[in-house]
């Protein structure tokens, strides 16, 4: 027989009048504006069909190839670092994660500019590589989409790395261990046990990246030159430069569904990994 | 990997020679000061805005609808910045209103809210309902339970989301850009501006101010997780 | 000195009715026992006189008032609950100092009744611990403090003793009817527990496990004298057999199957007509055990010794009468060496006077 639930019925509990404001807070500033701008780029791609040009998507497919990548070279360096950490390390666990947590919480500007002395002509990279012989002249590594990525990288490196650590973590060690025990080496156990149950936390850092770095606008500029336009950039511009509103909401609107149509495939990949 | 984490911890330092002029001049430099004072008042003013209309949300939100509609403050999570940045200068252009310190304010709170709902309703759904039945039982009204008993029991969390939104909102980058207008400046806006034109040492101190404020901050609230753990052993 | 009244309460959970048209009148002043199994719906009705849920339909009243749409902080009423609920975050002077607190009483007055009470509850060494530092007896009686600092008009209590261990439980029993006594609150006690309520009761109810009242009475009365089956099983031991009232002049008897019949006093109520299926309770205390052919008993019946269980305090005896029918008899060892040896497989005489036997409706 269950016990009823605990729950007081005072009148003066509930009070609408009170509670109002965060709720009218989120939908006046997010849910209003949001549909606003789609609603006004719905109403106006009649006019405005030169909006489909080659131009736009060139831009929206660098984007998508900046997310895509950046995504799976997080993954690359963030699965290795999460895995040695929630199985191998005993100990002092959570002060390895505070450093690695660090760039989270630190402003990615400062971030972006401290790899800036990196890869100066006369930053830590170049410096080694000479003193070491192995190159004469420094190499060019800023303005490039090396340095592009390796920050992108940087920043977005501890969203990747949470998610798989959590699961990692909760894994139950034991089936690794029975995994063993019915014959399977190092490496089958990892691929037959370990990753697929990490997909979910895989699946979380994966969109975690992935969608903020689509729209990412500071670090491809500062890194990049500023030379090429991603989808942040432009935005930017025709908001801010060109005040053109318009094209704006509609190109806004263009890659969000081009976004979501991303993410969407994502997730469905991902959901197909299940067995 | 590991390693790198540590080394881009590393300062960077003025690679002539070392000294602390560029300390000094950050610290009288108008423009950063002003745009010091500006993300502070913009943080401060998100904190305590967004936490204080979550918890009224929250608390006083029982049996009303509102209850369920506490899903909706998750969206702002999973949507880019960039969406939500060109959705509230849009909603601003419409309603006319200036861009500027209170458009900050606005925008901030908004994120705000994303990070402070999810926290305090998490921590106030696992609060054992019997103690606001025995402070009522006792004698208080409603808000004087809230006042007296829910509230300091729901005080690391609280403290955990303030510093949470304080820290989004200061590092804040792409959502100031877009709302920030001609005339208010953040700190992270500061710092773009200048390496854009060209990066000059004070920026390196300014940073390695930061840095070291980020990580302190981080260092105070790591402590504090784990002397609560121990407190509550 | 308050009495509560319930109107025709009915309480809904899930759809389900875990109380309909419930009455029940509670005396002002007197110590109240709510017994029932879990799921009776007494924790229920406790937090209806509390104010923690309302009723579906139905009035509550404290003495005249109608409290049944009073908030809870309104109420003239305070309760102790099962795990205390001590806030964790005060220390113990003000979690005993909350009600006068919040209801602005000036400090000097506060401190002096908190003292004073902690010092009742044996907790003068305690005041400014915080709870986390407690042991459970001691959470207990501050939970206690906390309620009657109060001087409510009705103290309630949700199976406040569930948590310590035995010698604890009795100790704190005897210390509860001490305090009802001195402060004259009516105390309403709730518990599943037949021992504590027996104890501790004035006069009890007792709830059967569809939201009814089965019986209200004083406990002796409950025991001696239960007034359905549900009751006579509940509160202690008994051998409960169905069988057919046979009522010739002056002669009543009951036939039971495998047992025979019983003779017994023929009760002054409607349904004892001839003929009638009812039921028979004798508890196992009222059989006497013997070897030996006794005489001056109204019924015998002769079985084997099947169990034996030693209480130290009592013994208690399996006897099997028929292949189908089994008696439970108790026996307290009243001497130190026994009269009489019974053991395993023994043949032994059961003996009942038929003033000890109670029969019932249903």
């Amino acid at each position: 027989m269950k016990k009823p639930t605990l729950g007081a019925v005072v009148r003066e509990e509930s009070s609408l009048f009170v509670a109002l404001p965060a709720l009218v807070w989120q939908l006046l500033l997010f849910y209003l504006p949001i549909g606003f701008v789609i609603g006004m780029s719905i109403s106006y791609v009649p006019y405005y069909t030169n909006i489909f040009n080659l131009l736009h998507f060139k831009i929206i497919g660098r984007s998508l190839m900046l997310a895509l990548i950046t995504s799976i070279l997080c993954l690359a360096c963030a699965y290795p670092v999460a895995y040695y950490l929630a199985l191998q390390i005993k100990r002092y666990k959570n002060i390895w994660l505070f450093f690695l947590m660090l760039p989270f919480w630190t402003s990615f500007l400062v971030l972006a500019y401290a790899w800036f002395f990196v890869l100066d002509n006369y930053g830590l990279i170049n410096m080694l590589l000479m003193k070491l012989h192995i190159i004469k002249q420094p190499l060019y590594l800023l303005n490039t989409p090396f340095a592009v990525y390796m920050v992108m990288l940087y920043c977005y490196v501890p969203f990747m790395i949470l998610p798989i650590y959590t699961v990692l973590e909760k894994l139950d060690k034991r089936l690794l261990e029975a995994s063993r025990d019915l014959g399977a080496t190092k490496w089958q156990t990892w691929t037959n046990v370990t990753l697929p149950l990490s997909y979910p936390g895989i699946r979380t850092g994966f969109l975690l990246v992935f969608v903020p770095s689509f729209g990412e606008l500071a670090i491809p500029v500062l890194m990049g030159g500023g030379r090429n336009f991603y989808v942040g950039n432009l935005i930017s511009y025709y908001y801010l430069v060109a005040q053109d509103s318009m094209a704006g909401a509609i190109f806004t609107c263009l890659s969000g569904v081009v976004l979501l149509v991303a993410t969407l495939f994502v997730n469905w990949w991902f959901a197909r990994q299940r067995v | 990997m590991i390693t790198f984490s540590f080394n881009k911890s590393s300062i960077p330092t003025h690679w002539v020679g070392f000294t602390t002029q560029w300390y000094e001049e950050m610290i009288f430099s108008v423009d950063i000061i002003s745009a010091l004072k500006t993300s502070l008042i913009v943080a401060g003013s998100s904190v305590v805005l967004s936490v204080f209309m979550g918890l009224c949300a929250i608390l006083y939100g029982v049996r009303t609808f509102v209850e369920r509609l506490l899903v909706l403050f998750y969206a702002t999570l999973a949507t880019p910045d960039i969406v939500i940045a060109v959705g509230l200068v849009s909603f601003f252009a419409f309603v006319s209103i200036p861009l500027g310190i209170v458009t900050l304010i606005a925008g901030h709170t908004l994120l705000g809210l994303g990070y402070v709902m999810p926290i305090l309703q998490t921590r106030f759904a696992e609060l054992d309902k019997r103690y606001t039945e025995a402070s009522m039982d006792l004698g208080a009204t409603y808000t004087q339970t809230c006042w007296h008993i829910v509230l300091p029991l729901m005080m690391p969390a609280i403290i955990a989301a303030s510093l949470i939104v304080f820290v989004i909102s200061l590092d804040d980058f792409l959502i100031s850009f877009f709302v920030a207008g001609p005339h208010a400046q953040t700190l992270p806006l500061y710092i773009f501006a200048t390496i854009r034109a060209g990066a000059t040492p004070t920026i390196n101190a300014l940073s390695t101010v930061l840095l070291g404020a980020s990580s302190l901050i981080v260092l105070i609230f790591a402590l504090l997780q784990v002397r609560k753990k121990i407190e509550v052993v | 000195m308050r009495s509560i009244r319930l109107e025709n309460v009915t309480k809904f959970f899930d759809g389900e009715p875990i109380i309909e048209n419930l009455n029940l009148t509670i005396e002002g002043g007197k110590f109240f026992a709510l017994l029932g199994p879990s799921g009776s719906g007494k924790t229920t009705l406790l937090r209806l006189i509390a104010g923690f849920e309302q009723p579906d339909s139905g009035s509550i009243y404290l003495g005249e008032q109608d409290i049944t749409h009073l908030p809870i902080n309104e109420r003239r009423i305070n309760t102790v609950f099962q795990h205390y609920a001590l806030f964790p975050h005060l220390n113990v002077f003000d979690n005993v100092a909350y009600g006068l607190h919040i209801r602005g009483i000036a400090q000097p007055v506060v401190q002096e009744k908190v003292i004073k009470i902690l010092r009742r509850m044996r907790l003068e060494k305690q005041i400014y611990k915080p709870i986390g530092q407690l042991s459970g007896g001691q959470q207990q009686r501050v939970a206690l403090a906390r309620a009657i600092i109060n001087e409510p008009a009705v103290l309630l209590l949700d199976e406040p003793l569930a948590a310590l261990d035995l010698k604890l439980r009795e100790q704190m029993l005897i210390e509860l009817i001490d305090l009802q006594y001195d402060l004259n609150t009516t105390f309403v006690y709730v518990t599943h527990d037949q021992f504590e309520a027996l104890t501790v009761a004035d006069y009890m109810a007792i709830m059967n496990p569809h939201g009814e009242i089965a019986q209200i009475d004083a406990p002796r009365k409950v025991y001696e004298f239960p007034r359905t089956t549900f009751v006579a099983k509940f509160i202690g031991n008994t051998n409960l057999f169905k069988g057919m009232l046979q009522i010739k002049d002056e002669r009543s008897t009951i036939a039971i199957e495998h047992l025979g019949d019983c003779i017994v006093s023929k009760p002054d109520l409607p349904w004892a007509r001839d003929g009638a299926h009812i039921y028979m309770s004798l508890r196992p205390e009222k059989i006497y055990l013997s070897k030996k052919v006794l005489q001056g008993f109204d019924n015998h019946i002769e079985g084997t010794v099947e169990t034996i269980v030693y209480h130290g305090r009592s013994t208690q005896y399996n006897i099997r009468v028929h292949e189908d029918l089994k008696m439970q008899v108790f026996e307290q060892n009243e001497e130190h060496f026994e009269k009489e040896v019974v053991d395993y497989d023994d043949r032994v005489h059961l003996y009942w006077h038929k003033r000890d036997v109670v029969l019932l409706e249903k």
